[in-house]
């Protein structure tokens, strides 16, 4: 392991022991004072397709990784299946301890959830594609997602008609 | 997080999203969020824990139907750990929706 990833991995541990450290580091960041979209649910949720989007790092073991080489992290989506078997995922993310969630999935894409929910009558439908992101994108990144990579999210979501869609962190 | 939130939101798909660092979901506020102070990579919780992780989804889902302006974090007033979760309550779950009696 190099000693960069190596960092890497003991900050993760460090802000998952200490949340204050985020804080802070989130205090620090720049605030963005655009307008906040805003479009009224209409439908109930035992009537609704949701679709689910985790910027938790997991992707399909077939996919080729994020990308932990550049610092500002990798601003590209992974479609994921929703019906996929767990063992057929993995998590590529240097920047959070994700040993719970490699453990349970749920913590981070929670597809056994709410797939239960499905099966309860509480939920109508979850789109059969999810979309996987990793966090920590910074830098010139954070223009590639603004314009690029949120946006075909959403046009994929629009065209799959889904009703509302459910945004996971890790 | 906010902004992948936000262009989802713009093409008429109301979203709902988790945030468990309040401080930097204030800097990009997506539409909704349910603030948990939980740990990084944890943002259902407990592995294992069903009841945790379905409360934290009525309680998303609530919020969904009840903000009323964009930007609302709302505190799921959640602890991490020492936290009784009850089996989650199907009708309750099954009545989510919008209008004033679709949450209770």
């Amino acid at each position: 392991m190099s000693l960069a990833r190596l960092k890497n991995r003991l900050l993760a541990r460090a802000f998952t022991v200490f949340p204050s450290l985020a804080e802070r580091w989130g205090r620090g960041l720049a605030a963005d004072r655009g307008a906040i979209p805003w479009d009224s649910p209409r439908k109930p949720l035992r009537e609704a397709t949701l679709a689910l989007v985790t910027t938790g790092g997991v992707h399909l073991k077939t996919q080729p990784p994020f990308d932990m080489t550049d610092p500002n992290g990798d601003p590209s989506f992974r479609e994921l299946p929703v019906d996929t078997p767990q063992a057929s995922l993995v998590i590529t993310h240097v920047y959070y301890d994700h040993r719970d969630a490699e453990e349970d999935l749920n913590l981070i894409f929670p597809v056994e959830r709410l797939r239960e929910l499905v099966e309860r009558g509480a939920l109508g439908a979850l789109n059969p594609l999810a979309f996987g992101l990793m966090g920590h994108i910074d830098g010139p990144h954070l223009g590639t997602l603004r314009k690029e990579t949120a946006p075909a999210i959403a046009r994929k979501l629009a065209d799959a008609k889904v009703d509302y869609a459910l945004l996971v962190p890790a | 997080m906010g902004l992948a939130a936000r262009a989802v939101e713009a093409v008429g798909i109301p979203t709902i999203s988790l945030s468990i660092v309040r401080e930097i979901t204030e800097k990009i506020p997506p539409p909704r969020a349910l603030y948990l102070r939980f740990p990084f990579g944890h943002a259902l919780g407990e592995p294992g824990n069903r009841d945790q992780q379905l409360t934290v989804l009525y309680l998303a889902f609530r919020l969904l139907f009840e903000a009323d302006r964009p930007g609302t974090i709302r505190n799921a007033g959640l602890r991490w750990r020492r936290e009784t979760y009850l089996p989650p309550d199907w009708e309750a779950f099954r009545r989510l929706g919008p209008g004033a009696h679709g949450a209770q």
